[in-house]
């Protein structure tokens, strides 16, 4: 695959893309998904 | 391209840099701001300047030196980098972490364990860990900038380095980290065209596609300098012998140990806590992604096939062109880009040196100024950074010193150590913070101590690579190493060290969890 025959260097090329596809897809999907309201309490120094 | 024009480059570039370092400036009111940019900082600076940092000069110039010498094998890192530093660090630790900091108003990393685990102690520790051991790594960045100025341009290396010091120290202290960010988020711009061009004129310089390349550099493979092939080199396109020294080099130090190390890096991880919500870290998974294969896919990509270029034009691979694997980028782009190009990768060299540079500096000063002296300064103004501003310039005079110190060949290493030492020292207490309700103060502790004790003795006493350089094992027992049966002196420090830490850490929080709640 990709020129390379190691398995052993193909496999990390090819599962490079296949995060790059899932990030893109996780970006896009999830681009205004959020987990609660927004909240940033201006809370007193600790 | 003359020197003249190279200098105004330059100088143009430093300008830009030092107007966002005073925009910065200008946005800073307080402590908060200073260190966390008020929690309000927009997503796509957050992510650019979270791959601006991750990338430091020492990933292109020493990584890519690695995949010139030693293959492609090298890419498990892109991958690494992708899936561990931003998939898995912004959606499972990011999300958790932004959270919490949230929560304890934290704005350090040693804070938001110490407020966690209710502990000043871990606090001090983790900073003093900071502290200590980032300026080696901040140094070996600093190499890598300085290897590179040196090779293209041909100035003192020293003044060259003592400048561009003088510059990322300007603008951290008086920016704080609006400074830092906004200038890391030109530097990932300046990264991200630069390697881009790199892979698309490495093509048109060598007329062959993307397949036809990995074949002709399989082709080579008998090319490989004996003594590579001893260590267990194979070839560009084949990883090495398992079980080989290379192949231990490869697995246990440079994927595992920067590939895991990555996740528990402070200068990372207080990322996540510099943004308003969930969303923001949902958009930097993408931006995050992008950027990772374009910067360091292509220079690991394209470092292993400049074999087949050297192999053209001088007649040797890389590795025998020049010995030194640093200098090997270097000399590449010297020969092989247009010569235009030589000063705009001087400027993305320049760029991932500073953004990990002032990120580096900027966690170090606030481990000193924030974490392990917090009332320095706050006498009359409680909101006073001149602590954090007296740590960031104690933190540049040391890595300073550290980096003329530093041998050759050290760029790649030096950063696998510095991460190795951070995953084993912080990972299980920072992922049980976040995900293991039962983890105690006393385990965390145990954690902490037992990762960094185990990480110091398999540096100096195991791992061949370290404790031959420091000595201390043969002064003491008249050997390298104590255990010198093969390939136990070949195994990262970090195959030890994150067992045992993870162990600490269950183990004591499992024995003193009911005593207390946390």
């Amino acid at each position: 695959m990709f020129g390379i025959s190691d398995p052993g260097i193909w496999l990390a090329y090819l599962l490079a893309l296949v995060c790059l596809f899932y990030s893109i897809w996780f970006g896009v999907t999830h681009w205004n998904k959020d987990d609660e309201d927004s909240t940033n309490p201006q809370q007193p120094e600790k | 391209m003359n020197t003249l024009t190279l200098g105004i480059v330059v100088i143009i570039y430093m300008f830009i840099l030092a107007w966002l370092g005073y925009i910065g400036y200008k946005q800073t009111k307080n402590a908060s701001d200073y260190l966390l940019g008020g929690r309000k900082v927009n997503p796509i600076i957050m992510a650019l300047s979270y791959g601006a940092t991750f990338i430091s000069a020492s990933a292109i110039v020493g990584f890519g030196g690695v995949a010139a010498t030693f293959g492609m094998g090298i890419q498990w890192l892109c991958l690494l980098n992708m899936f561990m530093g931003v998939v898995i660090a912004f959606i499972i630790f990011g999300r958790n972490t932004r959270k919490l900091g949230e929560k304890y108003n934290a704005r350090t990393f040693p804070q938001l364990l110490g407020l966690h685990y209710n502990s000043r102690a871990i606090q001090i520790f983790i900073a003093a860990i900071i502290f200590i051991g980032m300026p080696l790594y901040a140094a070996v960045v600093m190499k890598g900038g300085a290897v590179f100025i040196e090779q293209m341009f041909h100035i003192d290396l020293h003044l060259a380095l003592l400048i561009f010091t003088l510059i990322v120290a300007a603008y951290v202290i008086t920016g704080g980290i609006k400074g830092v960010l906004y200038t890391d988020a030109l530097q990932a711009v300046i990264m991200f065209a630069c390697m881009l061009f790199l892979l698309f004129w490495f093509y048109r310089v060598m007329d062959m596609g993307f397949i036809e390349a990995n074949r002709k550099l399989t082709e080579i493979a008998p090319l490989v300098p004996e003594r590579f092939k001893e260590v267990g080199h194979q070839g560009w396109t084949a990883m090495p012998v398992t079980g080989s020294p290379q192949w231990y080099t490869l697995v246990t130090s440079l994927i595992l140990g920067v590939g895991i190390g990555c996740l528990a890096q402070p200068q990372l991880v207080v990322r996540f806590m510099m943004v308003e919500s969930t969303k923001q870290l949902n958009r930097g998974v993408l931006i995050g992604c992008v950027f990772l294969i374009v910067t360091v896919g292509a220079i690991y990509h394209v470092g292993a096939l400049s074999n087949l270029f050297f192999l053209k034009t001088e007649g040797v691979v890389a590795s025998e062109a020049i010995k030194d694997m640093d200098k090997i980028i270097p000399l590449f782009i010297d020969r092989a880009m247009p010569e235009w190009f030589s000063a705009v990768f001087m400027l993305c060299i320049l760029s991932a040196s500073m953004s990990t540079l002032s990120a580096q500096f900027h966690t170090m000063g606030a481990s000193f100024g924030a974490d392990m002296f917090p009332k320095l300064g706050h006498r009359k103004n409680a909101n006073s950074t001149i602590g954090v501003r007296i740590g960031v310039l104690c933190s540049i005079l040391v890595s300073y010193i550290i980096c003329y110190t530093l041998s050759a060949g050290v760029i790649a290493r030096g950063t696998a150590l510095f991460m190795g030492i951070c995953a084993a020292t912080f990972l299980p207490a920072y992922f049980c913070s976040l995900f293991w309700k039962k983890a105690t103060k006393e385990g965390a502790l145990a954690s902490l101590w037992t990762g960094a004790l185990a990480s110091l003795f398999a540096m100096l006493f195991l791992h061949k690579a370290e404790a031959g350089a420091v000595g201390l094992c043969n002064l003491l027992f008249g050997r390298d190493v104590l255990i010198d049966v093969y390939p136990w002196f070949a195994i990262d420090p970090i195959l030890f060290a994150l067992p045992l830490s993870t162990l600490a850490m269950v183990l004591v929080s499992l024995i003193t969890y009911k005593k207390q709640d946390i």
